[in-house]
Parts: C-alpha cells; sequence; structure tokens
C-alpha cells in the first residue's frame, strides 16, 4: 500500500496568514499532484492564524472540478484545524460541489483543463 | 478648475457626494483641480478609501490636484490617518492609535494587505477593547473583502483601505474601493443577466449566486460577511456602479445613486461591544468535512 503524505499549510504558505487565492494554488498544487500519485494527504492546519474563503476556494474547492467526492473523502484528512476554521472548510466544500454541479460551469473547466 | 467639496458622512448621503465630485471631475485631462473643502465639516475617516479612489484616478490622468481650505479639525484626523500625505501635507502621528491609515495596494498584495491589518490594528493594545472572538471575525471580514476586490474587480489602478475605530460608540468603521469593472458589468458578462447597479449588487449576496468561472469556485465571500455583520448588529454598504446596497439590522435597502461610482466599495461598521464568542459550538467532526 502507498505511503500517505504530510502537507502543512504554514510550510507551503510560509505565513501564518493564509488569504491569498495565489497562495491557496500553490497548496491545491501539492494536493493534487499528490491524489494523482494515488496518495492520500493529510493537510495540517498548524500555526495557521487567518483564512479566507477565497484562499480555501483555491486550495481545496477546486479539488471537486478534478477528482470525485469519493477520492477526496477517502484520501484527504485535515489536521489541527480550529472548530471555526473547520466550519469555513465545510462551507468551502459544500459551496464547492455546488459548483462543479452547474454543467455549463464544469464543461468550461474541462475544456480549459484541455486547453480547448 | 474649482469644485466645492461638502461634509462626507459614512452613508448613502456620503456616497451621492463622491459619486458628483467623480461626475464633475471624470473627463478631466492635464488639469488643475483645486477641491475646495472649506465646506468639509466632517468627513468619516474610513471613507477616504473611496474619496481617495477617486482623487487616484484623477492623478492617472495626469491632472494637479490641491486639497484647500481644508477645516482645521477635519486637517488632523486626514494627516493623522495619513490620508493627506499624499496632497502635500506631512502625516502626524496618531497617539489615540485608532486610525487604520489609508493606504493603496495593488490586485497581487494580499499578503501586504493581511500584513497592514495585523500590524496597523489587530497587534495594537487598543484594540483589547475588543473580544478576542469579535477581533477574529473583523480580521477574517476584512479580509473576505480585499479578496473580493482582487478575484472580481479586474482593477488596474489598485485597492484603497482605510478605517477608523470609535472606542467610546464602540463603532469601528472600515472601507475597501477599488478601480474595477463593478458588480454589474461583471455580472452582465460572467452570467448574462443585465440588471440594474442595485439589483446586482443585492443578486451577488443572495444565495450561491457567484460571477465566478473557471477552475477555482466562489460565491462564498459576501455570504460569509453578510452574515456575521447581521449577527454583530452592524452595518455593511456596498456601492458599486450607480447602485447604493445596504444591509441593516438585518434588513436590506437598495438605491440608485445619482451617478456611478468609478468602481466597488464595501464599507463595514462594525459593533465592538459585542461579546458573542463566534466560536462555533459546531458538531462538524474532521472526519465528515469532505
Amino acid at each position: 500500500m502507498s505511503q500517505g503524505i504530510g502537507l502543512s499549510m504554514f510550510e507551503i504558505v510560509g505565513s501564518p496568514l493564509c488569504v491569498a487565492s495565489d497562495d491557496g494554488q500553490k497548496v491545491y498544487e501539492r494536493i493534487a499532484a499528490a491524489l494523482k500519485e494515488g496518495r492520500s494527504v493529510t493537510l495540517s492546519f498548524l500555526n495557521v492564524t487567518g483564512l479566507t474563503s477565497a484562499f480555501l476556494n483555491a486550495a481545496i474547492g477546486q479539488l471537486y472540478g478534478s477528482f470525485t467526492e469519493e477520492q477526496i473523502r477517502s484520501m484527504l484528512k485535515v489536521e489541527d484545524i480550529q472548530t471555526d476554521d473547520l466550519a469555513l472548510l465545510k462551507r468551502v466544500v459544500e459551496t464547492a460541489k455546488q459548483y462543479f454541479r452547474n454543467p455549463k460551469r464544469f464543461e468550461r473547466v474541462v475544456r480549459e483543463a484541455l486547453g480547448e | 478648475m474649482k469644485i466645492p467639496f461638502g461634509s462626507i458622512e459614512h452613508s448613502q448621503a456620503g456616497f451621492e457626494a463622491l459619486v458628483r465630485l467623480y461626475a464633475d471631475t471624470k473627463e478631466c485631462l492635464l488639469e488643475d483641480i483645486e477641491i475646495d473643502m472649506a465646506g468639509t465639516r466632517w468627513l468619516d475617516a474610513d471613507m477616504c478609501a473611496a474619496f481617495g479612489a477617486i482623487l487616484y484616478r484623477l492623478g492617472s490622468t495626469l491632472n494637479t490636484l490641491r486639497l484647500t481650505n481644508i477645516p482645521s479639525p477635519v486637517e488632523t484626523i486626514l494627516s493623522k490617518n495619513g490620508f493627506l500625505g499624499s496632497y502635500g501635507r506631512k502625516t502626524i502621528p496618531d497617539t489615540w492609535g485608532t486610525t487604520i491609515p489609508y493606504q493603496r495596494f495593488n490586485v497581487r498584495d494580499d499578503r501586504y494587505f493581511a500584513g497592514y491589518i495585523e500590524n496597523e490594528f489587530v497587534r495594537r493594545s487598543e484594540m483589547t477593547r475588543m473580544s478576542v472572538g469579535l477581533l477574529k471575525k473583523f480580521r477574517e471580514s476584512v479580509f473576505e473583502i480585499f479578496s473580493n476586490a482582487v478575484v472580481h474587480s479586474q482593477t488596474l489602478l489598485g485597492i484603497f483601505s482605510c478605517g477608523q475605530y470609535f472606542p467610546k460608540r464602540n463603532r469601528l468603521d472600515f472601507s475597501v474601493a477599488d478601480l474595477g469593472i463593478g458588480i454589474c458589468e461583471n455580472v452582465r458578462r460572467n452570467v448574462g443577466l443585465d440588471l440594474g447597479p442595485e439589483q446586482a449588487i443585492d443578486w451577488a449576496t443572495q444565495g450561491r449566486n457567484t460571477t465566478k468561472r473557471g477552475p477555482i469556485p466562489g460565491g462564498l465571500g459576501l455570504k460569509l460577511l453578510t452574515e456575521f455583520i447581521n449577527l454583530n448588529g452592524g452595518r455593511i454598504q456596498i456601492v458599486s456602479d450607480a447602485g447604493y446596497w445596504r444591509l441593516d439590522k438585518g434588513q436590506a435597502h437598495t438605491a440608485r445613486l445619482g451617478g456611478p461610482f468609478p468602481g466597488t466599495v464595501v464599507n463595514i461598521e462594525i459593533d465592538t461591544s459585542d461579546t458573542r464568542s463566534y466560536a462555533l459550538s459546531s458538531e462538524l467532526s474532521h472526519s465528515d468535512v469532505f
């Protein structure tokens, strides 16, 4: 069985303030690369003191455009996250699921991914 | 060109005065513009964000700006928050530590903005009057407002912010303004809805509505902000193009201004005496978040 990997948001972003969409993109790229390799990921929120929905949409929300809910549920875990930040993450996840249920948006995402 | 300029309050009337200033000057190019502030008896400091955005745009078309006859109390406020530093005055120290200085940011300055909020506001000893939970929610809210401007505005001239804390009145005002395409145009381009400017703002605050397209989802920032303001009992005002939208005590109010603002302004007013913990006693567990 392949080994899971641990990712630290604080380390990837280089700051306790995880607020910028661009920084969220860096987190997304690491998670997506690991999931594509079939590795499970534990994402640590240790030392994170500020979060925005824009950051979480980029870091985690967009995973729902590339992976199935089942894949994400079985392969991604979070730890060291405060209760209110977990509630925000849940809102982002629900919004992302809804977002990718809209076929027009989804088709566009696929087209963009294929470079069309 | 000489333009008389009156008082600017943190209200619909204040925004009306600012859009009049924009209408009177928007065609100016290479002109000498004197803004005569003799009639400015009061200027709510956070409104410097929107005022500064209009003046910055005028500067970008190579106009020379002069702010004259500023009454002394107003000049003191605008020197303490650094606003007049851009217009030929020295800034003066804010001994009470209640200003969040006027500042302009570029769209890729999210981290710099976050540092500004931390250093100029959150870490200051005066803020111990606010509960830890409220301070965190306030900080998250202003980050959300800034992110909204970064993600949606397409501004080329930057994002402007300013705030003021009134400890005796238990009130904190904060504004973010951008010189982007505005909510109405964003909704038209990305969603294909042809709404009036105030209707477009209302649309953007509802349910799961979002103008986001592409691989990164969106549509949560404004909802989080309005939820917080409703719980806190504060107020939020949004001006975009000629649209005015206000949420006050849970009630939304819209109006059409006399002219457009050249971008979007989001301005919040929070009750700093609010002792709600904001720590959710959620039953969420780490395992059911995805």
